[in-house]
């Protein structure tokens, strides 16, 4: 027997997913179901974003990290991702983090990443 | 050749490319479920490699390689595909374009992060969702995408990003559809070599994939016992869970959608109690699948009640499931 779970996953947004289960006839068809569990592993995912984002501000303001790594988890990305995403390689972007070679960094490098994060050069400027 | 596009449908279903890949080619006129797409391009898998990592954390798959079951499907039927990707944008959204407007239906690889019209919270970096488009209103495009009840509207804008995502499985603008379908297709002989090929696969020596694989990361998992790093054992149990579930379809998703397919492959003359049996042990594996899911997350929750000896033992349970099933179906006259 398959179970339908009905949980709520507040995760879809009132979406609801489907899945395959046998009907009473034994036949396979697609029923819409909720799961508790898949709402748990999203959110974990995205609370660890949110968790990097607040870490990340407290090494900005110790003069450590570089709002690009800021963004970079605003986006949800990780390093192979922005990389590529900037088309550099990741010992390039790696160094990019740090706010001591982005303080040297020229606007056009800069708008690079604020291309890739959809934001104004100068949000990556003045940081908050 | 490129006629019109008789009767289109959308549906929601399990899992996009196969989901993706049935409405299309009913549309075309080759009417095929989704669980006979998935099936027949042998795309049930287990896949962890702990040496390449996603954030940090391994590659987990449980189906085949993004874009395989469009690659494969065009060898299993016989069908010639039109498949295009593009180096300039603008090429791809003109090519788009034109298509939306004369009403013909093609699917598009995109990434899912880009899609505006997904919940905020669904949106990660996954570069191989599929979707369909149908046509243009005003400069929308009109998109049946396999995830969502209703048909959806996306901007060129959303569009365009979505299709030209950078990283990992890169779409490239990747835009595909049936371009000739055969009249007859051996069916029998079709269903029987994919589910012989798929048992081979899950059956192979290779120790990180198939039911190996499933052996192997049931023993990192046991491993995780003497892990101090909480936040890394949370993130890294509700990431299977993630690969497992939720990633493309949920609820032991995959295992359910091949066992939909083993019953509808004994209406072509195979075995039909082999296969009885072994769709009956897949759906077994399914369950057990999905309480190692629940495991996963009660751990994650409880931290200091974890045991990870409970957690493994259930992926070795789904693991004998399937070996049991696909020893059946490697046989499979």
């Amino acid at each position: 027997m398959i179970e339908i779970p009905h949980e709520p996953n507040a995760t879809l947004d009132g979406i609801q997913k489907v899945m395959y289960a046998k009907n009473d006839q034994g036949e396979f068809e697609r029923y819409n179901y909720g799961s508790s569990v898949e709402e748990f592993a999203t959110q974990v995912a995205v609370e660890e974003y949110e968790t990097l984002k607040q870490e990340c501000l407290a090494r900005i303001k110790q003069g450590l990290s570089s709002p690009i790594e800021y963004f970079m988890y605003d986006n949800r990305m990780d390093l192979p991702t922005l990389a590529s995403a900037v088309g550099m390689f990741q010992w390039r972007v790696k160094r990019h983090l740090k706010m001591r070679v982005f303080q040297t960094m020229s606007d056009a490098l800069l708008l690079r990443y604020a291309d890739v994060f959809s934001i104004d050069l100068f949000y990556l400027k003045d940081f908050r | 050749m490129s006629q019109k596009v008789p009767t289109f449908s959308h549906s929601q279903f399990a899992h996009c490319e196969s989901g993706v890949t049935s409405t299309l080619f009913s549309a075309y006129g080759f009417k095929i479920s989704e669980p006979m797409a998935f099936g027949i391009t042998s795309a049930l898998t287990f896949v962890y490699l702990p040496f390449v990592k996603v954030n940090n954390l391994p590659l987990i798959a449980y189906r085949s390689l993004p874009k395989s079951i469009i690659n494969t499907i065009s060898k299993v039927l016989h069908v010639t595909m039109e498949k295009r990707s593009y180096k300039s944008e603008q090429d791809a959204n003109e090519e788009l374009k034109s298509f939306a407007k004369e009403g013909k239906l093609v699917g598009l690889q995109t990434s899912v992060y880009y899609l505006p019209y997904f919940p905020k919270d669904m949106r990660f970096h996954f570069n191989a969702h599929n979707l369909l488009v149908y046509g243009m209103e005003g400069e929308e495009y009109l998109i049946s995408d396999p995830v969502f009840e209703e048909t959806v509207k996306c901007s060129q804008e959303g569009l365009t990003k979505a299709r030209f995502a950078k990283g990992v499985f890169a779409p490239k603008g990747f835009l595909y559809y049936p371009k000739t379908i055969p009249q007859s297709v051996d069916m029998h002989s079709a269903i029987k070599k994919a589910i012989v090929k798929n048992a081979k696969s899950m059956l192979t020596p290779f120790p990180f994939a198939g039911v190996k694989g499933m052996r192997r990361l049931a023993k990192k998992i046991e491993s995780l016992h003497s892990e101090t790093n909480t936040r890394y054992i949370k993130n890294y149990l509700t990431h299977i869970v993630r690969m497992q579930e939720e990633i493309g379809t949920g609820g032991g998703g995959f295992r359910f959608l091949y066992a939909a397919f083993l019953e509808e492959a004994k209406s072509y003359g195979l075995n039909a109690e082999m296969l009885t049996e072994a769709s009956e042990l897949i759906v077994k594996s399914g369950n057990t699948l999905r309480e190692f899911a629940l495991y996963c997350v009660e751990g994650s929750r409880k931290l200091e009640k974890l045991d990870t000896q409970k957690i493994a033992s259930k992926l070795v349970e789904a693991s004998e499931h399937e070996e049991k099933a696909f020893k059946l179906l490697k046989m499979l006259k």
